[in-house]
């Protein structure tokens, strides 16, 4: 053991380093950045660079921490960072995440009296998600620095890509040593020159990657194959044949003496330790062998020791028996039990081992933890904390966050169930107030049944009684009504509500803002939604309402309502990004959702399709029935305005197969309307959608009215132009307006108003109304016999349609047509164009063949075209 | 490197004999005409510099074979740069130009294995410089 030592290595050098060093110095002394990421392979030195500069900010005079992801750390939320926590009460049921986690900003600002803390945190992607959450916060608000490391090929942390977008953060991008640094390096570690071929044996095995250096050249000086002889070092024998780094610390490892190995086990598990505590129990002469061998590194500020590289503990762990490593996590666990008895951050690591080693910890950590994880919506930890209390164990509290994760989870049944049991425990107002909030946005969104959402919120209405908890209770009445197709009535128990205290007035801004869009009062929608989005921010994230961008998603949909679909794109845009890091999938939907109406009204319906097949990807993926349905209904309408008949029926047929779902629900009627003009059954469409439209009106959805009437005057010509107006002229809607421009003057047959029209819709972005306003404006310029404009009407309305990606639409074929065929005539003509016979026409259509020949005589005449050989060409490709 | 390696960069640094003032002043040329904004970091009369590097020069040579003698200079030279405000990427320049006028004074007595023998001594003394040059400047605000 050791023959061959006659170095000490007080620190194994580092080589070819120096930039990237100057680099982290400049970024620290910018202070206006928030860190510096290394990237690179295992083994290429990004440990150890991150070690250099905590040293080199620490001879300076920072303070210092290092954190370390593992995969123990990661199974308890904070774990990794445990020890940055603020002592004290710790966070309980009421307390959100910006407080606790600045309360931890004050509690490190006051420890170092407000000089910037140089965190390391070493593989930043192992790190549980409360934590990143927590290090990301500290490196925003500059309490830290943060020099993190991410291994090529791990996920990068939201947290690193977040401050990386914002230009926070500096990166460097580590590669293996050049022949010529691996040469210094050697000759630094051995402190001298090295006989000739020797360079190049290490050159050839290692390839320059410094951990395969460190680890050859510590095993080669341990075995006694490294030698020095008069000043000169010897390879006496081969270096280990080994391709395999992990092999290669395995056998550096398995030659450790048994008292050696098991503080190499130890450390493996639950490192970082204390030196005092390794001190007294184990001889001293033991750690100065394994810190000798650069197995472990002692660090002189803190009193801590752990192994050298993060590889080390991957391949203990890895060889160690599971019942090993059971009996050490629980040993070490009951030792800082009764070392501490007061609960605080050391609870967090106790029950982090009693869970790795498969015990059960205190129930009270758990909870504790579970409420950690839900600030990072860690949803899955926090089932499985809470979980492993027991039975009997959990109370209301408990009930809640976990009623809360499943059905943040998509398992919606057992939500129910834990929620109905929480209700049955003892427990405060607010959290019987929230256990049924709860249980009524499960029984809304996850199982679909509105009315049931209904009779929970009465019943808890029956039972609670203290303001501002009873608004709240209203609040959330209305937004069940908003959110299964009853804005009219949500706005009236809206109106039975005073203003209330902030977490009302977030919980009314929820149900408020869509319900105002639908009826057609977009501006105040817009600031609703705005001021919920304030209010929520600076509540906090708390428990039993939806996720902060939810009033994003409203905002989105009532500047859309309100013709601003460019805003509307942006923000659903911004939201969708904020959302996919938070893991939320509800919001993740409908701004997924929200885009795809943008683009459907743009015209872009390309783009719409793709939105709205993601938003039914993740709906599925989730379990949302609800919220599938509204985007499996866009994804029809999508296909149906691209002319694909076929797969627009599979998506309705794929609806189908979900519950229905209330929720803007005469505008999911849209689908099944335009997938029957596509399959060329007009007359079903017109009545589907005079039959949706009344249902709009029935429930004060104006902007669905508004929508639906138009589409039904678009596609078969009815005059539905007074209602258009009526309908804009109760709202504040430009785009209603355009409709009902567009309304006016297609029954007038007026082309100058039909091109205002067109400009209307131009303006707003909705190109492929413009295209067909400009199409009708073309038509009615041809009959007046002002050739010149209506040729630059139909040139323009070709250019519009262009824009919309492939869209054809009846609106559009009119445009090829551009000839004033009678409606019969129009429908004869498209289904002869597509190839079916009179007979076959006769019968769709409960007409006699005579007439439907009639028609065609008719048309051919206005056509002039001889018969239908020239039909299709002359109305150009089909709807 | 190989104690051969360091006995060929002895050996041929002696070879320069009454040329090294010609060899440092070569040096200079080649380092401002790769980098022209290096000059204004010495403010010392440039012959007067030339003599200084001369004599450097030979005390790290001389050094070469015994680390911890070599280290002692070195540092202690990186750390004087770094109050010179020279920083890593101007290490690099700084070993083409004295590669190039090693060559130049050397002619063809500087073959390929000389070469390769003082490109990886001037990469140990640069990286020893640097070490020294982190040591003694603080870091960050």
């Amino acid at each position: 053991m050791l023959a061959g030592v006659t170095v000490t290595l007080p620190r194994w050098p580092i080589v070819g380093r120096r930039a990237e060093l100057e680099v982290f110095e400049r970024t620290l002394g910018s202070g206006e950045l928030a860190g510096l990421v290394i990237h690179g392979r295992a083994g290429v030195g990004k440990t150890r660079l991150a070690d250099e500069c905590r040293q080199q900010a620490a001879a300076a005079g920072h303070p210092t921490e290092r954190v370390a992801g593992s995969r123990t750390t990661a199974l308890v939320p904070l774990g990794a960072v445990a020890a940055l926590l603020a002592d004290g009460p710790g966070p309980d049921g009421q307390a959100g995440t910006v407080a606790l986690f600045e309360q931890t900003r004050r509690a490190l600002h006051d420890r170092h009296d407000g000089r910037r803390l140089v965190m390391v945190a070493d593989d930043v992607s192992l790190l549980d998600a409360a934590s990143l959450a927590l290090v990301g916060y500290l490196a925003a608000q500059g309490t830290i620095f943060l020099v993190a490391t991410v291994r090529t090929g791990e996920p990068v942390p939201d947290l690193v890509t977040s401050l990386w977008r914002d230009g926070r953060l500096e990166r460097v991008d580590l590669e293996d040593l050049s022949r010529i640094h691996l040469d210094t390096l050697l000759h630094l570690a051995l402190g001298g020159p090295l006989e000739v071929g020797a360079g190049r044996e290490f050159w050839e095995a290692t390839r320059g990657n410094p951990l395969y250096v460190r680890e050859l050249v510590l095993g080669g000086l341990e075995s006694g194959a490294l030698v020095e002889r008069s000043g000169v070092w010897h390879l006496e024998d081969r270096l280990p044949s080994t391709t395999r780094l992990l092999d290669l610390v395995g056998q550096r490892i398995g030659q450790l003496s048994a008292e050696a190995r098991s503080v190499v086990e130890l450390l493996a598990l639950c490192q970082p330790l204390d030196l005092a505590y390794l001190e007294a129990t184990t001889p001293i002469a033991v750690l100065e062998l394994l810190e000798r061998a650069g197995l472990v590194t002692i660090a002189v500020d803190c009193q801590e020791v752990r192994l050298a590289h993060p590889l080390h503990a991957k391949v203990v762990r890895a060889a160690m028996p599971r019942s090993r490593a059971r009996a050490i996590l629980l040993a070490q666990a009951d030792r800082l039990q009764v070392a501490t008895p007061v609960p605080g951050p050391v609870a967090l690591r106790i029950a982090i081992w009693r869970l790795d080693a498969g015990g059960r910890p205190d129930p009270a950590v758990l909870i504790r933890g579970a409420h950690l994880a839900r600030y990072a919506h860690d949803f899955r930890v926090v089932r499985q904390l809470i979980e492993a209390v027991p039975g009997d164990q959990l109370d209301a509290a408990g009930a809640l966050l976990l009623g809360e994760a499943l059905y943040e989870l998509g398992v919606f049944d057992a939500a129910d169930r834990i929620l109905a049991r929480g209700q049955q425990l003892p427990g405060s107002e607010h959290v019987a107030l929230r256990l049924a909030v709860t249980r009524a946005k499960n029984a809304q969104w996850g199982l679909c049944q509105p009315d049931v959402a209904l009779a929970i919120n009465a019943a808890a209405l029956a039972v609670i009684t203290s303001s501002p908890l009873v608004e709240e209770l209203v609040a959330d009445e209305a937004s069940v009504l908003t959110f299964s197709g009853h804005p009219g009535r949500a706005l009236a128990v809206l109106d039975r509500l005073a203003d209330g205290d902030q977490r009302t007035r977030v919980v009314r801004a929820i149900a408020a803002a869509p319900a105002l869009a639908m009826t057609g009062r977009t501006a105040e929608a817009v600031s609703v939604a705005e001021a919920g989005h304030a209010d929520h921010v600076a509540l906090g994230d708390e428990l039993a309402i939806a996720h902060p961008a939810m009033h994003l998603v409203n905002q989105a949909f009532a500047l859309t309502e309100a013709g601003r679909l460019a805003e509307a794109e942006q923000l659903a845009r911004a939201g969708t990004e904020i959302v996919a890091a938070d893991r939320v999938p509800i919001a993740q939907i409908f701004f997924a959702v929200n885009l795809g109406r943008v683009a459907t009204l743009q015209g872009r319906v390309a783009t719409a399709r793709r939105y709205y097949a993601e938003a039914a990807g993740v709906a599925q993926a989730s379990h949302f029935a609800g919220p599938r349905r509204v985007a499996l209904s866009g994804l029809a309408l999508a296909h149906a305005m691209l002319g694909d008949a076929g797969a627009a029926a599979q998506a309705l047929d794929e609806r189908a197969t979900g519950p229905a779902f209330g929720f803007r629900g005469p505008e999911q009627q849209l689908a099944d309307a335009w997938t029957a003009i596509a399959s060329r059954r007009p007359a079903e469409a017109a009545q589907r959608l005079r039959d949706a439209a009344a249902q709009a009106a029935s429930t004060g959805h104006r902007t669905a009215e508004s929508w639906l009437l138009h589409d039904l005057m678009r596609t078969s010509g009815q005059d539905t132009c007074a209602r258009l107006r009526d309908l804009a002229g109760a709202c504040d809607s430009p785009l209603m307006s355009a409709r009902a421009r567009h309304g006016a003057a297609a029954r007038a047959r007026d082309a100058r108003e039909l091109a205002g029209a067109a400009d209307d819709f131009e303006a707003l972005g909705a190109m492929l109304l413009a295209a067909e306003a400009a199409a009708g404006a073309a038509e009615a310029f041809r009959r007046d016999g002002d050739q010149r404009a209506a040729t630059a009407a139909a040139r323009r309305s070709s250019a519009l349609a262009a824009a919309c990606e492939g869209a054809v639409t009846p609106g559009l074929f009119h445009a090829a047509v551009a000839v004033p065929l009678s409606a019969r005539e129009r429908e004869i003509v498209m289904l002869a164009a597509a190839g079916m016979a009179s007979k076959d026409i006769a019968e769709r259509l409960y007409l006699s063949v005579r007439t439907v020949n009639n028609h065609l005589q008719h048309a051919y005449t206005k056509l002039g075209v001889s018969g239908r050989a020239g039909l299709a060409q002359a109305v150009g490709s089909p709807p | 490197m190989t104690p051969e390696q360091i006995t060929l960069v002895q050996s041929s640094f002696r070879r320069l004999g009454p040329q090294l003032p010609a060899m440092a002043t070569r040096f200079y040329q080649e380092l401002f005409a790769r980098d022209p904004a290096l000059r204004p970091l010495f403010t010392t009369p440039l012959a007067q510099q030339e003599v200084k590097f001369a004599d450097k020069l030979t005390e790290i040579v001389r050094a070469m074979p015994r680390l911890d003698e070599l280290l002692t200079h070195t540092r202690a030279l990186g750390a004087r740069h770094a109050g010179y405000g020279v920083r890593a990427a101007h290490y690099q320049t700084l070993g083409d130009a004295l590669l190039a006028a090693l060559a130049a004074v050397l002619g063809d007595r500087f073959d390929a294995p000389t070469r390769e023998a003082w490109a990886l001594a001037y990469n140990l003394v640069a990286e020893t410089m640097l070490e020294g040059a982190a040591a003694a400047r603080p870091t960050g605000s």
